[in-house]
C-alpha cells in the first residue's frame, strides 16, 4: 500500500498481436526502421536513436566515453553497458518485428495508444526533446567542447574569468573553461543517473515480480529486505561506503542503484498482485508454461507502466542527489567534472563569480524538470482515465 | 486492528535490530577512531591506548556489538564521543530545532500542495496546469544546498544591501544574538523572521511532490459517480470541487503524512547545513566523520524506527480515514 | 607542539579532537555528576550579579554592547582544558574563559598572566610561580595554588589522555613533580630543555573545588566543558546551545592589572558551517567577525563599504607529505624534484590571493629563529627538476609521457587530500597538472577525513604516496614525533625519512635552553629539512578575517583571534 501507492498506476492490459507492416530483414541491418515505417515514431524512432547513438558511441568514443567515468574499470564497464544496450535494442527491435508479422491491427498495442497520448501533451513532448538533446549533448561533448575540460589554464591571469566570447560561460578557480566542463559535465551527471535507475530498474522489476507471483517464503523474504533497506539510513550508508571504498563515478553509482531498486520492487509486486488472477496469466498457467516464462514474458511485459515512470522520475532524482553528495564532500572526484561538483565548487564563489554554479546549476534544474515532466506525461498518457 | 498493530510491530522488531546491526559494521569497519582523530604529536601513544580504552575500543568488534546491543536493547545508547553526554540527553537537544522546521515546513507544503494539486486537477491540461507543473517541478529539480544559498542571496544579501527592501531575512540561526532581552512579542517574530528562509526552501522543494499526489488524486475522484451526481444535481462547480470532491481526495493525500514522518524527524542535511540550523541531520553526518559510534548508532535506529512508524501510520491512517478497509 | 589545523567545510565536521569518556559500557543515566550544573549555575549568577554591582561600569564610551563571532565549527570540547587541543578551544581557554599562568606579549617573550612572577632555579631544574592573589573562579572561590596543582597532576596522569601529554614529557609527572609552598605560591620540577615555560602558555588553569573529586578518567565526560563552565578569565560563561553558539558575559571582577573588565558587555560565537552563509551574515551585519575568511571571499569585504578586512601570519603550514617508504619517493633526489617542479608562488598568488608566503621548513617565518636566507633553497625550476629526476634513474623509457626506472616501475603517485577542503583539493589538483610537465603521474585522491587520518597514521599500513595537509607549528620547535628516526614507527611518522643529521639536531634543539645557542642549530635543522624533503612545504598560511567597521580595536596576530578579545569595543553609534 505505502508507497507503490503513490504512483497512480494502472493495471496494463494483455498483449495483443500487433502487425508491423515491412521489411524483418530491415531490423536486422537498422532496428526501428521497420517500426518507423509502419508509422510507430514512437517505439521506431526512440529504437533507431538508441541504436545509432550506441553504435556511435562504440565506434569512436568509447575510450572517450570510458575516460570522462574515471579509471579503466569505468572504461570496461562503459564497454559493457553499451554492448548490452546495444544488443537489448537489436533484439527488442527484432522480436518486435517478428511478432508482429502476421494477423491483426496495425498501432493499437497498449504502447502505441500510450505514445499517441503522450504525444498530444506538447509539455511533456517538448521535455522529450530536451532530454534527448542533453544525451545527445553529452555524447558529443568530444567534438563540441572547445577546451579540454581538465585542462588547467594559467592560475594567476585566467582564474575566474567572466563569460566572454573565448570562454563561453567564463573560467573556474584552475582557470578551465566552464562551457567544456558543463559538456562533459553531462556526461557523467546523466550516466549516473540513467545507470543507477537502469540498475535499480532491472533488479526491482525482477526481484519484484518474483515476490509478486510466487507469493509464500520467498515473498516475504524478498519484502523484508525491501522493508529493511527503505528504511535504511541512506546518508549513512553512502559516507560510509565512500569512506571505506576509494570513492569515484563507479562507487557512487552502484550504491546508488543497489539503494534505489527496493521502490521498483515495491512498484512491482503490487502490479504483479493484481495482474496474477487475471484471466491472460490463468490462461497461461493452464496452457502449462513455466514461472519463469510468466514472470518474463508475461508478468513483466504488463507491470512496466509504472516502473517506466517511477524510472523516469528516478534518473531526475539521482541527478539532484548525485549534486547533494557533493555538497557533502563525497560526490564524483577532481578532476572529473560533474555538474553536482560544478554547482559545489561554485558555491563559494556565488558573489564574485556567478558563472561557476549558475549554468552548472541551470544545467540540473533543466534536465531533471524535464526528466519530471517526461515522467508526468508518461503517466497522464498510461492511465486512460485521465487522457486528454 | 490492534491485533493488526500488533503483528506490524513485532514484524518490525526484527528489522529495526537487523538495519542496526549492518550500520554497526559497516561504520566500525570504516578506518580510523576517535582516538587516531587527535591529529596530535603532542599526543603519545600511550595516551592514544588510554583514549581507546576510556572509550571501550580496545576490545574486538564483536564483543563490542554484542554490548551495544545489550544495553541498547536496555535503552541505554551509551555516551556521545563528540558531546560528551548520554546519546539520547544529545538527539533530545537536537530534536525538537527539527520538529520546528520541519514541521512548519511539511504545513506549508501541504497548504501549496493541496491547493495546487486541486487547481491543476479541475483545470486538467490547462495553461494553468502545465504551468503550476513546471512551476513545482522548477524548485523540486534543484539541489537543496543550491536552492537555500539562492534563497539567502536574494532576500537576506540582495533584498537588505543592495535593494534596500523594507524587510528582508536573515541568513542563518534559529534566534538573534539578543533573543533572551526581547519582548514576548519580539521574540515571535524574531523566531518567524529566522524560520522563513529555511521552511521555504524545504517546503518548495517538498510541494511539487504533494501537488501531483493531489492532483492524481483529484482526477480520480472527479469521475466518480457521486460526484457527476453532484454536478447533474444542478450543484453550483465550487461546491461541487471543494465539498464533494476535496474531501474525498484528501483521503490519500493524508496517508501521505506517514510518509513524511521520517523527514520531519531526520531532517535534511542540506537546509540544515546552508542555515546553520542545529538540528539531527547535520549532527549525525557530521558524527560519521568524527566516528562517534554511538551517535551514529542511535541516530540509525532511530531513524529506521521512523520509517517503520511512518509506514505504519500511513496504513492506518487510511483505514481510519477509508472505512472501506479492514484490516484482518 | 602542533596540532593539525584543519578548517573542513560542511560535511565533514570541525576541527577535531576527541577525548576520552567514561563511556565503554557504563550506565550514563546513574551519574553523581547530573546534579553538578545544577548547583553551580546559581552560584555563577550570583557572583555575576554581585560583581556587577561591586565594579560599576567605568564612564568610557568603549564600554558596552554584543559582540558576534562567527566561524564554521564547534569549539570542540568546550571549555575542559583536559580535554581539548582544538585550536578554537584552546584560544577561548587562553584569552576568553579561563587563564593561563603566562602569556606572551607581542615579541612572544613569557608575560605575566595568572602569575604574577616566576624563578628559575640555577640548574633549571625547578621553577616557582608567584600568584596573583585577586583572580576569583566565576562562582566567587579564589583562584590559588591548588587549582594549579590539581591541573598539573592531571594533565600528567595517563588515565585523563590529556592529548598534549606530549608538551609536559621533561616535567616530572603526578604529584611527584609538583608541590605547594603556600596558597599563592607553587614550585614545579623539571629536566632544563628549550622553551620550557611555553606548556605553561598553552594550557588553562582548571578549577580544583570544582573539579578535584571527579576520577581522572570521567574528567573528559564531565558536564563541565560544554554545559555549566566555571572559568577565571575575563569572560563568564552564560550560555551554550550546542552547535549553534556561546555565549560569554563581561567579568566586571577582572583584575585591573590585566586589563580590567572587557569593554564588551557580551561575547557571542557562533557556529555557521556553510562559508557563503558567514558571509552572507557578515555583510548584513548579523555578525561583526567572520573567523576564518576563504581567501576567495577577501575581495567581497574589501568592497564592502561596512566591513574592513584583517590578515596576519598564523603558525599554519600547508605541505604535501610524502611516504618515503614507497620506491618512488625513496630517493631525496626524486622529492626535491617534486618541489622544485612546483610552482609554489604562483600557486600562492592565486589560491590564497597573497595570503601566504612560501615555506620551506617548518620553522615559520614569525619564530625568532626563522633562516630568511632560506628563501630560495628550492626555486620554481622545471629544468632542475627533470635532471634530478634523470639523475635519479627515472626517464621516461617508454614514450608514454610518464617516467620509469631501470626496473619499469612508473613514477605514478596519488596525492589523497580530505574531502570537501577546497584549498587542499586545489593543491592536489594543480600538483596534478604541473607535475605531469616533468614526466610525473599525479591521480589526486579525495579521501574522507577519518579514513585519510587512518591510513596516513597507521605506523604498518602507511597507505599512501603523497597527501595535503597543514600542521599548526608550535612556539617552539619540536618535530621528533615527525622527523626523528627513533619515532618511526609512531603514528605522525608519516614521512618515513631517516637521517642521522637530522636526529642529531633534534636532539639538541630539544634540550638547549639558550635562544642564542639554539639559533645556529635551528637554521642549519632549517637547510636540512628543506635538503632532505620530507615534505614538500608549500606555504605558511596567514589568516583571514572579515571585520564589521563597528569593531574597534581588532588586534590580531600570530599568538591568535582572540588575544585581544577584552580590548575589541564596539562603536556606540551602532550598537
Amino acid at each position: 500500500m505505502s508507497d507503490a501507492g503513490r504512483e497512480t498506476a494502472l493495471a496494463a492490459g494483455p498483449e495483443r498481436p500487433v502487425r508491423v507492416r515491412g521489411w524483418p530483414w530491415l531490423s536486422h541491418v537498422l532496428p526501428g526502421a521497420p517500426q518507423l515505417l509502419a508509422g510507430r515514431w514512437g517505439s521506431g524512432g526512440a529504437a533507431l536513436l538508441v541504436w545509432l547513438g550506441l553504435l556511435w558511441v562504440a565506434l569512436r568514443d568509447v575510450s572517450a566515453f570510458g575516460s570522462a567515468l574515471g579509471g579503466p574499470a569505468d572504461a570496461r564497464l562503459a564497454v559493457l553497458i553499451v554492448v548490452v544496450s546495444l544488443t537489448v535494442a537489436w533484439t527488442w527491435s527484432w522480436r518486435d518485428v517478428r511478432r508482429g508479422v502476421g494477423p491483426g491491427q496495425p498501432g493499437t498495442s497498449q504502447w502505441d495508444s500510450m505514445a499517441r497520448s503522450f504525444a498530444r501533451n506538447r509539455t511533456a513532448v517538448a521535455a522529450l526533446m530536451v532530454v534527448f538533446g542533453m544525451y545527445l549533448l553529452a555524447l558529443v561533448a568530444p567534438l563540441v567542447s572547445p577546451f579540454d575540460p581538465t585542462a588547467q589554464g594559467d592560475l594567476v591571469n585566467e582564474r575566474l574569468l567572466a563569460p566572454s566570447g573565448l570562454h563561453l560561460l567564463g573560467t573556474d578557480q584552475y582557470a578551465r573553461d566552464v562551457f567544456s566542463r558543463l559538456l562533459y559535465g553531462a556526461r557523467v551527471s546523466m550516466t549516473i543517473g540513467l545507470v543507477a535507475v537502469g540498475i535499480a530498474v532491472t533488479l526491482g522489476t525482477v526481484l519484484g515480480a518474483i515476490a509478486g507471483y510466487l507469493g509464500g517464503w520467498v515473498d516475504s523474504v524478498i519484502m523484508r529486505f525491501v522493508d529493511t533497506l527503505i528504511a535504511f539510513p541512506r546518508l549513512v550508508l553512502l559516507i560510509t561506503i565512500v569512506a571505506v571504498f576509494e570513492p569515484g563515478v563507479l562507487l557512487i553509482t552502484v550504491v546508488l542503484g543497489l539503494t534505489l531498486w527496493p521502490r521498483t520492487a515495491r512498484i512491482v509486486r503490487g502490479e504483479v498482485l493484481s495482474l496474477r488472477e487475471r484471466e491472460f496469466i490463468q490462461a497461461a498457467r493452464a496452457l502449462g508454461y513455466s514461472k519463469w516464462r510468466i514472470i518474463f514474458r508475461h508478468l513483466i511485459p504488463n507491470a512496466l507502466g509504472p516502473v517506466i515512470v517511477a524510472a523516469t522520475l528516478g534518473i531526475g532524482d539521482t541527478i539532484v542527489l548525485e549534486a547533494g553528495l557533493s555538497f557533502l564532500g563525497i560526490g564524483v572526484q577532481p578532476p572529473m567534472p560533474s555538474w553536482g561538483t560544478m554547482v559545489d565548487d561554485g558555491r563559494l564563489h556565488l558573489l564574485n563569480a556567478w558563472w561557476l554554479s549558475t549554468f552548472a546549476g541551470f544545467a540540473i534544474v533543466l534536465t531533471v524538470l524535464s526528466f519530471n515532466l517526461v515522467g508526468d506525461g508518461l503517466r497522464d498518457a498510461l492511465d486512460p482515465r485521465t487522457r486528454p | 486492528m490492534t491485533k493488526y498493530l500488533v503483528r506490524r510491530l513485532a514484524g518490525a522488531v526484527p528489522l529495526v535490530l537487523g538495519i542496526a546491526t549492518v550500520v554497526f559494521f559497516v561504520v566500525t569497519l570504516a578506518p580510523g577512531d576517535p582516538a587516531s582523530l587527535v591529529l596530535n604529536p603532542g599526543m603519545t601513544p600511550e595516551v592514544a591506548d588510554q583514549m581507546r580504552a576510556n572509550y571501550g575500543l580496545d576490545q574486538p568488534v564483536h564483543v563490542r556489538y554484542v554490548k551495544w546491543m545489550g544495553a541498547a536493547l536496555t535503552g541505554n545508547f551509551g555516551t556521545s564521543h563528540t558531546y560528551r553526554r548520554p546519546v539520547l540527553d544529545v538527539l533530545l537537544t537536537f530534536l525538537p530545532n527539527t520538529l520546528l522546521l520541519s514541521g512548519c515546513a511539511l504545513v506549508l507544503a501541504f497548504m501549496f500542495g493541496i491547493f495546487l494539486g486541486t487547481v491543476q486537477a479541475v483545470r486538467q491540461y490547462s495553461l494553468v496546469d502545465r504551468g503550476v507543473s513546471v512551476l513545482t517541478l522548477f524548485f523540486y529539480s534543484m539541489p537543496s544546498f543550491w536552492l537555500g544559498l539562492m534563497l539567502i542571496l536574494v532576500f537576506s544579501f540582495f533584498a537588505r544591501n543592495v535593494w534596500h527592501w523594507p524587510i528582508w531575512f536573515p541568513a542563518s540561526g534559529m534566534t538573534s544574538v539578543d533573543y533572551e532581552f526581547l519582548s514576548t512579542g519580539a521574540k515571535v517574530v524574531d523566531r518567524l523572521k529566522h524560520l522563513v528562509l529555511p521552511t521555504v526552501s524545504l517546503a518548495l522543494v517538498m510541494t511539487a511532490g504533494i501537488a501531483r499526489y493531489m492532483r492524481g488524486s483529484m482526477l480520480e475522484v472527479i469521475q466518480q459517480d457521486f460526484v457527476r451526481t453532484a454536478r447533474a444535481k444542478g450543484l453550483p462547480e465550487r461546491t461541487v470541487v471543494f465539498k464533494h470532491a476535496l474531501r474525498n481526495a484528501l483521503i490519500p493525500v493524508i496517508t501521505l503524512l506517514g510518509l513524511y514522518l521520517p523527514v520531519l524527524f531526520s531532517g535534511t542535511v542540506f537546509i540544515e547545513y546552508v542555515f546553520a540550523w542545529p538540528g539531527l541531520g547535520k549532527t549525525l553526518v557530521d558524527a560519521i566523520s568524527l566516528r562517534d559510534y554511538p551517535l551514529v548508532m542511535a541516530g540509525s535506529f532511530f531513524f529506521a524506527v521512523m520509517v517503520v512508524m511512518g509506514n505504519l501510520l500511513a496504513d492506518v491512517l487510511y483505514a481510519v480515514v477509508d472505512p472501506r478497509i479492514r484490516h484482518e | 607542539m602542533m596540532i593539525l589545523h584543519d578548517r573542513r567545510r560542511a560535511g565533514l565536521g570541525a576541527v577535531v579532537l576527541l577525548a576520552a569518556t567514561a563511556c565503554g559500557g557504563g550506565d550514563p543515566g546513574s551519574s553523581p555528576l547530573e546534579g553538578f550544573c545544577a548547583a553551580v549555575a546559581p552560584r555563577v549568577d550570583a557572583y555575576l550579579e554581585r560583581a556587577l554591582s561591586e565594579s560599576p561600569v567605568p564612564d568610557d564610551e568603549r564600554y558596552g554592547g554584543t559582540v558576534v563571532v562567527a566561524t564554521i565549527s564547534e569549539i570542540a570540547g568546550g571549555m575542559n582544558a583536559f580535554v581539548s587541543a582544538d585550536y578554537a578551544a584552546t584560544q577561548h581557554h587562553q584569552f576568553v574563559n579561563l587563564m593561563t599562568l603566562l602569556n606572551y606579549d607581542e615579541d612572544l617573550s613569557p608575560h605575566p598572566y595568572l602569575a604574577e612572577s616566576w624563578d628559575v632555579s640555577e640548574d633549571g631544574t625547578e621553577i616557582t610561580f608567584h600568584l596573583r592573589r585577586d583572580v576569583y573562579w566565576h562562582d566567587g572561590e579564589p583562584t590559588d595554588a591548588h587549582d594549579v596543582a590539581f591541573t598539573y597532576v592531571r594533565l600528567t596522569d595517563p588515565r585523563t589522555a590529556y592529548p598534549n601529554a606530549g608538551f609536559w614529557g621533561q616535567y616530572v609527572q603526578g604529584e611527584d613533580g609538583v608541590e605547594v609552598v603556600d596558597d599563592f605560591t607553587i614550585k614545579v620540577r623539571l629536566q632544563p630543555h628549550a622553551e620550557f615555560l611555553d606548556p605553561w602558555r598553552a594550557v588553562g588553569i582548571m578549577p580544583e573545588h570544582l573539579l578535584g573529586d571527579v576520577p581522572p578518567e570521567e574528567l573528559a565526560g564531565h558536564p563541565f566543558g560544554t554545559e555549566c563552565p566555571v572559568g577565571n578569565g575575563p569572560f563568564v560563561f552564560r550560555d551554550h546551545q550546542p552547535n549553534e553558539r556561546w555565549v560569554f558575559a563581561a567579568n566586571p571582577a577582572f583584575p585591573e592589572a590585566l586589563g580590567g573588565r572587557p569593554y564588551v558587555d557580551r561575547y557571542v560565537y557562533r557556529v555557521i558551517p556553510e562559508q557563503t552563509t558567514l558571509l552572507t551574515e557578515l555583510l548584513t551585519e548579523g555578525i561583526d567577525l567572520y573567523v576564518g575568511l576563504q581567501p576567495d571571499q577577501v575581495q567581497q569585504v574589501v568592497d564592502a563599504p561596512n566591513l574592513y578586512f584583517v590578515h596576519f601570519p598564523s603558525r599554519n603550514y600547508i605541505y604535501v607529505g610524502w611516504n618515503a617508504r614507497r620506491p618512488q619517493l625513496s630517493d631525496r633526489r626524486v622529492r626535491r624534484a617534486l618541489t622544485l617542479a612546483v610552482n609554489r608562488a604562483e600557486i600562492v598568488e592565486a589560491l590564497v590571493q597573497g595570503y601566504g608566503t612560501v615555506a620551506n621548513s617548518s620553522v615559520p617565518p614569525f619564530h625568532w629563529a626563522y633562516d630568511e636566507s632560506l628563501g630560495d633553497a628550492v626555486p620554481f625550476d622545471r629544468e632542475a627538476a627533470r635532471a634530478l629526476l634523470d639523475d635519479a634513474g627515472w626517464t621516461d623509457r617508454d614514450g608514454d609521457g610518464v617516467r620509469e626506472n631501470a626496473d619499469g616501475l612508473r613514477l605514478a603517485i596519488s596525492i589523497k587530500y580530505n574531502q570537501g577542503n577546497q584549498i587542499r583539493q586545489d593543491i592536489a589538483e594543480i600538483m596534478q597538472a604541473q607535475l605531469g610537465e616533468v614526466g610525473v603521474e599525479v591521480r589526486p585522491q579525495a579521501i574522507e577525513w577519518g579514513t585519510l587520518v587512518g591510513q596516513i597514521t597507521d605506523p604498518v599500513e602507511r597507505d599512501f604516496d603523497g597527501f595535503v595537509m597543514a600542521w599548526a607549528a608550535e612556539f617552539r620547535v619540536d618535530d621528533a614525533g615527525l622527523f626523528h628516526s627513533d619515532r618511526i614507527d609512531e603514528p605522525y611518522a608519516w614521512a618515513g625519512t631517516q637521517n642521522p643529521e637530522i636526529d642529531r639536531l633534534l636532539d639538541e634543539i630539544a634540550i638547549t635552553v639558550d635562544r642564542d645557542e639554539a639559533r645556529p642549530l635551528i637554521e642549519e635543522y632549517q637547510g636540512l629539512l628543506a635538503d632532505e624533503q620530507p615534505y614538500t612545504f608549500f606555504y605558511y598560511a596567514d589568516l583571514t578575517e572579515g571585520v564589521n567597521v563597528r569593531l574597534r580595536d581588532v588586534h590580531m596576530d600570530v599568538r591568535g583571534e582572540w588575544v585581544s578579545v577584552g580590548r575589541w569595543w564596539i562603536d556606540p553609534a551602532s550598537r
